[in-house]
């Protein structure tokens, strides 16, 4: 699109501080727009209103208005007019910043400044405006969609600095409104795998963010205290940064974080829990999902309408790799903006993320045909971020306010209106030329001299272009070199049909819908004509188009989570449960008990034993005879559900937390649920000594990240050795992150051991011998981890193959006091098996897993069972996705393997790893006063022929084959209405079509995760 | 040099397994008082079994005229099985895959239909005892590269050389078909575009292959002059286009399948499909085209996110019931080659899932015998076959069974391995220290 810029004066002299080059500019800058539809806010319309501007403020508007006698009068009769829209996140997607560079794109940059912050990623005192050079093309595509001002953020870094407001006016100093904006912008930033700058895990980020916000609020103290003390106090560093940031929290100015998808808002509000901050999200689309939960953080959220391409579904075998939740929200993305409205959370929209910004009408007017209001739609753009953003006197078409508007040919909610041109600053930008005439219609024409003729002309035009037919009774000539400029029409056509041989040319002047010129025939005769518009053409087809295209809005409901085997309801705890008549494999003293009932109570066990009498019409009675009862399965090390696994870009790396990226999403869950797990602990990984922080989770399918964490499991972490610790099958490229040895594996622990020593000793924490400081003492996540483990309130997971390493760590712990918590794969703990016991670490075990690299060659599958008689507390884990769902019949090689009784070979992966995981006294074993957490089997759990019928956690129902089966049943019959309904709509999509997930998704998660074998 | 000496080192470590190879069988043996469990045939109670000389003599009840010198075994409560067959591994090609030293499997190139597996079949891997410890008694080991990967090899699991361990080579010419579709992956670096292009050039070639081959084929038995010159490439792939030669062609996806069934038709080539994730979608195209499927793997997960979370449990029940001829394999890949122990579990958890018992167990011993073409020495217990069989406590499906002793050919296998020597020498640690009995 061609658009034009109309400057009525080049500067607003009353804040001018420059020189005049030149003579001075007074252009009048008063004007009346007269004739026009005038919504001023949403819901309020003036038909035929007058709207005054006098240098770039709204004098008055309405329909009976003073117009003051210097006013030039324009007359937009036919025009509707909006106030100047809001764009609320503009982000350029430059792909080089332009002073600050990352990962890498980093070439030979500038020194930083010293007194920037240590990580390249956070910059929150970044002024935007220093280095803002808007392209002119940029700008007309913001304003041809009718944006006049906006919120214009930073596109690098985790802390990215303030937000600007600008007016999208040529570019001036006036166009600025302000440079230190109304938010800190934040963003989820960071490197992938292979990159060795930290953070290059979303865990690492949020650590990061997290001790950033703890670092601001120690500087602002630390400086206090040093102000007040420069006698005795050395400095503490100069960090532009932190004093930013301090700032910025205590003024509580919100925090607008970018979000990718639903669960990432969740992670933002507990983020802001924990500062006590005032914060707004930069939505993602997926909104919808998790409706509930976004609403009752009570934010303003900022919503892109970049909505999904078409998939490409022509085939059945290309529509397998769409993932049902993926066509499902083919289905619902453009009704998310409606139902955020609808649950009543404040909106803006953005034309960000679309992949081009100009399809962000046609996305808005999907939405609109789905059912969004048009005012709703309309606040959006303007009232809603006009108060948020505080923009006053901008947002509506009122006296007093900013000369910011939107002028269209039509509604703009409705299709085929265009945005004519925009008022900035009480300047007019046109946005498309006007075509001088429009020709378009029937004319009568008469030719006369070498040519005589009485026709009709058929004109069609389509912005400037102008085709269209000459009709001779029946005989229709197409028109060539159609010309319609400067007031001149021109045309030929061949006189074939006319018993001519040659070309016919014609041209005139137009004028008032009548054309008069002159001409010459193919024999070179003059020719003089004239035509007259006598009518519009009609075009039967366009109408019926238009009813078949229409839209309207899903009629999906979001599951929990969304996609296959998501619930539409969450699944209700049943208050009272009695198993009848079931083998039950306690786990506990019991042993395994035969025909015995089982009572459960608000998801408590009550009672077990023979014959049980429990009435009431509201007890779910479950006759399991014939059938197996077993515990709720543990997998004491699992890397499934979570966004991140490894922050391996340091060796010690305690500060970051499995917790902050839990995926509740993963089908990982619902699969291990269908094998009988309940309970998961979700480890970091191997990739540095010191890891970070687990989550041990209960697989409550359909939760939030929050919902399926298991609370009163006490915290861990992770440690490593051996190879992957050291780098060993990392390629050539990783030879210097120290250590690259197990030599130097034992001293970066003692040394983060002693680190953390120091640090408890300068809090004078109890236990620890209180040294003075003289700054207040800097809070340190990561040393806070260690201290915890010091003082026994944190449990250490340590990845561990060589007998070696095994002995050097439990070395280790006594020297500083505390007691491993379990050594896990420790693939040669037979061979120091009476070392662990003794020590009083557990033990988590493949079962059989050997020779993959070259420290596991001794590995044997009677690992488990020989650490087992001779003492070590032990269990069988999965580190796979896939193991996990089989983790009863792994149970069985305790048998295979060592000859463990079955009863004790379940209790591997029942009672064994939950007293690893220090949860026994909730789980584990079937006694009365634990959870409710058990498995129905069709045969004995062990062997290789049973399988999985039922999984309870605490009373509830996540899984059985009965509501797998229904769930089946429904997802392929979604699949294929929703396939039908693709099929038969438009290709709105654009060109490409939707990148199927595929396979992707099936990710073979180990603690390796990332690249390392 | 330094990754000379580590490899010296590994090498050194890694010699030989301690378990020394069982000499020929040199007197009849019969086994009395078993549960016979022939797999081609009904399950004979308190019977009996008689080889000699390698090969089953007899089996019934009460088994009247025994050769001089037989050795009697009577095992009451045991039962005896067909060795299983590993059908897709690359046991024997590599010891420890995170070592690059130890790796045997993948010949560099696209095209290599000429290597051999069995020439680099190490005879003395500490991971053939622990997989033969368990009743696996033959594997198909496969090279990996390529389009065109090689041939692959039947071995028994016992043998001073690798030539002694054969059982049957060249079995199959293994071609990995082309992705058909285009990943998204973060992890695949090239463009849909590109993609695509690869895809088709591969297709392309496979067909340009088989015509150089039909050319060279055609151009050995002319005769005439000047003689056709040696080609090992071309050479080796003779058997394939004449069909005496199958094809293993490595296909998941259902468009691969759909794709490499139409070629092998289209060129008239013996097609054997290995992997098959997707292959219960097509059952009616791998029944009209004949084509047997080696499915990699029950324990694997679902291949899409929507799809039912035992989808890779029910695939050789699907199979089964379409009336596709299969077998079952464990994962081929590198990692696995040391857990093929594991391979009866796969059949297992296929049985959990519906497929009925004996089929299970079939497809860890006949069917992968028929499919490779050994049916007539191994995969039952019949006579005039090998007597390559185990001895067990039970069903050896089930994870808690303990396999007592192998035979393969009559040979009395050393059940003993790496693990049970480790095991022995640690448990020995821990009475030393008087901490158990």
């Amino acid at each position: 699109m061609k658009t034009l810029s109309i400057i009525f004066l080049v500067s607003i002299s009353a804040a001018q501080v420059k020189p005049v080059d030149g003579l001075h500019d007074n252009t009048p800058r008063v004007f009346v727009l007269e004739n026009g539809k005038i919504i001023t806010q949403p819901g309020q319309v003036i038909d035929g209103g007058i709207i005054v501007i006098r240098n770039g403020i709204i004098e008055a508007v309405g329909k009976k208005v003073f117009v003051p006698a210097d006013a030039y009068k324009i007359d937009i009769s036919g025009k509707t007019v909006y106030p100047g829209f809001i764009e609320s996140y503009w982000k350029r997607e430059d792909k080089k910043p332009s002073s600050l560079n990352f990962g890498k794109e980093k070439k030979k940059v500038k020194p930083a400044p010293v007194t920037n912050h240590w990580n390249e990623r956070v910059h929150p005192e970044y002024r935007l405006i220093n280095d803002f050079q808007p392209k002119e093309k940029e700008l007309e595509t913001l304003r041809s969609l009718g944006f006049t001002v906006a919120q214009v953020v930073h596109n690098k870094g985790i802390f990215r600095g303030q937000s600007a407001l600008i007016h999208l006016g040529n570019w001036h100093p006036e166009s600025v409104i302000a440079e230190n904006g109304p938010a800190q912008i934040m963003a989820f930033e960071h490197g992938s795998w292979g990159d060795k700058g930290y953070p290059n895990s979303l865990m690492g980020t949020i650590a990061l963010m997290r001790q950033t916000f703890y670092d601001a609020q120690w500087n602002h103290n630390a400086r206090t205290y040093y102000n007040r003390n420069r006698d005795k106090t050395e400095s503490p560093d100069l960090d532009r940064a932190l004093e930013t940031l301090s700032a910025v929290m205590k003024s509580k100015l919100p925090f607008c974080f970018e979000t990718n998808q639903e669960l990432a808002a969740l992670r933002v509000q507990k983020i802001a829990n924990e500062f006590d901050l005032n914060f707004w999200l930069k939505g993602n689309g997926y909104e919808y999902r998790r409706l509930n939960e976004i609403k009752k953080m009570n934010t303003f959220v900022i919503v892109p309408l970049d909505y999904p391409e078409t998939p490409d579904v022509d085939s059945w075998e290309d529509a397998l790799d769409y993932d049902l939740e993926q066509l499902r929200h083919w289905d619902q993305a453009p009704d998310n903006a409606a139902r955020m409205i609808a649950a009543g959370i404040d909106i803006a929209l953005t034309t960000s993320d679309l992949k081009k910004r100009k399809q962000f009408h046609n996305s808005l007017l999907r939405s609109i045909e789905r059912g969004l209001s048009k005012d709703d739609a309309l606040a959006a753009l303007t009232t809603i971020p006009a108060k948020k953003l505080g923009l006053t006197n901008l947002g509506k078409v009122d006296k007093g306010y900013t000369a910011n508007l939107v002028i269209t040919d039509g509604d703009y909610f409705e299709k085929k209106s265009k945005v004519t041109e925009v008022w900035i600053q009480g300047k007019r930008y046109m946005i498309k030329e006007e075509p001088v005439h429009d020709v378009a219609g029937k004319w009568d024409i008469t030719i006369s001299g070498g040519l005589n003729l009485n026709a009709t002309l058929e004109l069609i035009q389509k912005d400037n272009k102008v085709s269209g037919k000459l009709v001779v009774d029946s005989t229709k000539i197409k028109l060539k070199d159609v010309e319609n400029e400067a007031h001149r029409f021109a045309f030929t056509f061949p006189g074939k049909d006319l018993d001519l041989e040659g070309i016919v040319r014609l041209s005139g002047t137009l004028q008032n819908k009548s054309i008069t010129g002159s001409g010459i025939a193919p024999d070179g005769s003059e020719i003089k004509w004239t035509a007259s518009w006598t009518g519009t053409l009609e075009d039967p087809d366009e109408n019926k188009k238009e009813e078949s295209k229409k839209e309207s809005s899903s009629e999906l409901t979001p599951l929990f989570p969304e996609g296959a085997y998501g619930f539409a309801e969450q699944p209700e705890q049943a208050k009272k449960i009695l198993i009848k008549n079931a083998t039950l494999w306690t786990s506990g003293s019991a042993g395994i008990l035969k025909n015995v009932d089982m009572f459960i109570r608000n998801g408590i066990i009550e009672k077990i034993g023979k014959n049980l009498k429990v009435s009431g019409s509201d007890v779910y009675v479950i006759d399991a005879t014939g059938k197996h009862v077993t515990p709720g399965l543990i997998d004491a090390h699992n890397h499934s559900s979570a966004f991140a696994i490894n922050e391996g870009t340091q060796s010690v790396t305690a500060e970051v937390r499995i917790y902050d990226v839990l995926n509740s999403d993963d089908i990982a869950i619902y699969r291990q649920l269908a094998g009988g797990l309940t309970i998961v602990n979700i480890l970091h990984g191997s990739a540095n000594a010191i890891g970070g922080q687990n989550a041990v989770i209960k697989l409550r399918w359909g939760q939030t990240p929050e919902g399926i964490l298991f609370k009163e499991a006490p915290p861990g972490i992770k440690f490593a050795l051996g190879e992957n610790v050291k780098q060993s099958n990392w390629g050539d490229d990783n030879t210097t992150r120290y250590p690259q040895t197990r030599m130097g594996v034992e001293q970066i622990i003692r040394d983060a051991f002693a680190a953390a020593t120091d640090y408890a000793e300068a809090l004078g924490l109890a236990g620890f011998e209180k040294t003075f400081s003289n700054l207040p003492v800097r809070k340190n996540l990561e040393l806070d981890a260690l201290v915890e483990i010091l003082q026994g309130k944190r449990m250490v997971h340590c990845h561990s193959y060589r007998q070696d390493e095994i002995l050097m760590l439990t070395r280790i712990a006594e020297d500083y006091g505390f007691t491993i918590g379990v050594f896990q794969h420790v693939l040669e703990g037979y061979k120091v098996a009476d070392r662990i016991a003794e020590h009083g670490a557990g033990a988590s075990t493949f079962t059989d897993w050997w020779s993959y690299k070259f420290e596991v060659i001794d590995a044997i599958p009677f690992n488990g069972t020989i650490m087992n008689e001779v003492g070590v507390l032990t269990s069988f884990n999965s580190d796979s996705n896939e193991l996990a769902r089989r983790m009863g019949k792994e149970a069985a090689k305790a048998v295979k393997y060592g000859g463990v009784s079955q009863e004790e070979a379940l209790k591997f992966v029942t009672i064994n790893p939950a007293k690893q995981l220090g949860i026994d006294p909730y789980v584990g074993s079937l006694e009365k006063g634990k959870h409710g957490d058990f498995v129905i089997w069709s045969d004995n759990p062990l062997s290789s022929y049973s399988y999985c019928e039922q999984t309870w956690i605490e009373g509830t129902l996540y899984f059985s084959t009965e509501r797998d089966a229904e769930m089946r049943k429904h997802i392929s019959d979604e699949r294929n209405m929703l396939i039908q309904k693709i099929l038969v709509s438009d290709d709105k999509g654009g060109e490409k079509s939707m990148k199927p997930n595929g396979d992707s998704h099936n990710h073979f998660y180990s603690c390796t995760e990332g690249g390392v074998h | 040099m330094k990754q000379f000496i580590l490899a010296i080192l590994i090498i050194s470590l890694l010699f030989a397994s301690d378990q020394i190879p069982a000499p020929r069988q040199d007197h009849p043996i019969l086994l009395k008082d078993v549960t016979i469990h022939p797999v081609s045939g009904p399950i004979l109670t308190q019977g009996e079994i008689l080889f000699s000389d390698g090969k089953i003599i007899e089996i019934g009840h009460r088994i009247s005229r025994l050769p001089e010198n037989t050795e009697i075994i009577s095992l009451p409560g045991k039962h005896v099985y067909p060795g299983m067959i590993a059908a897709n591994t690359v046991l024997g090609l590599v010891e420890v895959n995170a070592v690059r030293a130890t790796r045997d499997f993948a010949e560099v190139g696209s095209f290599n239909p000429n290597v051999r597996a069995e020439v680099s079949y190490n005879p003395d891997s500490e991971l053939i005892p622990v997989t033969r410890s368990n009743g696996v008694a033959i594997v198909l080991t496969v090279p990996q590269s390529g389009l065109i990967s090689g041939t692959s090899a039947a071995m028994m699991l016992d043998g001073w050389t690798w030539e002694d361990a054969t059982l049957k080579m060249p079995v199959g010419m293994h071609i990995r078909w082309p992705r058909m579709t285009v990943s998204h992956s973060r992890y695949v670096r090239k463009s849909p575009e590109e993609q695509k292009k690869e895809r088709d050039k591969q297709l392309k070639e496979l067909d340009e292959i088989l015509d150089k081959a039909r050319a060279y084929t055609q151009s050995i038995s002319a005769e005439k002059t000047p003689r056709q010159k040696m080609d090992l490439k071309w050479q080796s792939m003779v058997n394939v286009v004449k069909g005496e030669l199958p094809v293993f062609i490595h296909a998941n996806g259902v468009q691969q399948i759909e794709a490499a069934a139409e070629w092998a038709s289209r060129q008239k080539l013996n097609m054997v499909l290995v992997g098959g994730r997707d292959a219960w979608m097509v059952t009616d195209i791998l029944k009209k085209n004949n084509i047997p499927v080696i499915i990699e793997a029950t324990h694997k997960l679902p291949a899409r996110r929507w799809a039912n979370y035992d989808e890779s449990f029910k695939t050789p029940l699907i199979l089964y019931e379409a009336e596709v001829k299969f077998c079952i394999s464990a994962n081929g890949g590198a990692f696995q080659a040391a857990h093929q122990r594991n391979l009866p579990y796969e059949a297992a958890t296929a049985a959990a899932y519906g497929l009925p018992k004996d089929e299970a167990l079939k497809s860890v011993t006949l069917y992968p015998a028929e499919i490779l073409g050994i049916a007539d020495q191994v995969g039952s217990l019949e006579v005039g076959k090998d007597a390559t069989l185990f001895i067990s406590d039970g069903d050896p499906l089930e994870i808690m069974t303990r396999v007592e002793q192998l035979y393969i050919q009559g040979r009395k296998v050393d059940m003993g391995d790496r693990h049970k020597i480790l095991r022995d020498k640690y448990t020995e640690k821990y009475r030393q220290l008087g901490l158990i009995d």
